[in-house]
């Protein structure tokens, strides 16, 4: 069993929230969204391992159990090409749960007219290997969810 | 074993969207679905999204789609014309 942490401040909204049916219809994997708190922050990871895929707006940490999971800051992010996020590790880099990878500023993703919703998925997961999804408030490093 | 070599043409590559419509139509194929870079690179499996990431495939590389049995065809070549959608 996997314990998910929120790897961003905010409200726990769930997938079904995201404004983008690639998440939202679930294709990617089980999970939830964080809505975040607006205003400079470091988005951490959310279980231990090793960051096998870093982009400025997207990262991909798996477990030595070979379970990944995905937190994607924001949505259509790719497009800003990583201006207005600051990277914290490195890929192959193998961090604790918990540890800093991203810095960045969902208000400066909203003000240029993006959400900044992070979905947080558990890739290649079925539906019912992922079960005590938080809701509403979350502050970095809470469990968000479990994946079985 | 058929075979179909795309080239990727994604701006993202085969990662987000793109990998994501991938692995879910080939989830949807009976057979087993591998998918390597032809110089180095995989065989991974291809009904896996995390398996597709990790091979990080970027735009204008290509790559070998494999698939055996019956259907396969069919399944190859919805898979290709995934792959190498803009």
């Amino acid at each position: 069993m996997t314990t998910v942490l929120a790897p961003v401040e905010g409200a726990a909204v769930g997938l079904d929230a995201v404004p983008d049916p690639v998440f939202s219809a679930g294709m990617v994997g089980p999970g939830t969204a964080i809505d975040p708190l607006r205003g400079p922050g470091k988005a951490v990871a959310p279980i231990a391992g090793k960051i096998m895929k870093l982009h400025p707006h997207a990262y991909v940490i798996v477990g030595d159990d070979g379970k990944g999971v995905l937190v994607h800051l924001g949505i259509d992010t790719v497009q800003l090409k990583g201006e207005g996020f600051q990277l914290l590790a490195a890929e192959g880099d193998r961090v604790s749960a918990g540890q800093p990878v991203v810095a960045w500023d969902p208000a400066v993703i909203e003000a240029g007219g993006r959400s900044p919703v992070c979905p947080v998925v558990a890739l290649d997961a079925l539906p019912a290997e992922v079960t005590g999804v938080t809701e509403g408030t979350v502050h970095v490093g809470d469990e968000l969810f479990r994946w079985e | 074993m058929g075979e179909r070599k795309v080239t990727v043409a994604a701006e993202v590559g085969l990662h987000a969207r793109p990998a994501a419509t991938f692995v879910q139509r080939a989830k949807l194929a009976p057979m087993d679905i591998s998918v390597q870079k032809p110089h180095g690179g995989g065989p991974v499996n291809g009904k896996s999204i995390l398996a597709i990431m990790a091979l990080d495939v970027r735009q204008g590389e290509t790559v070998v789609i494999s698939a055996e049995g019956e259907g396969s065809e069919e399944v190859l070549d919805e898979l290709a014309k995934i792959a190498s959608t803009p």
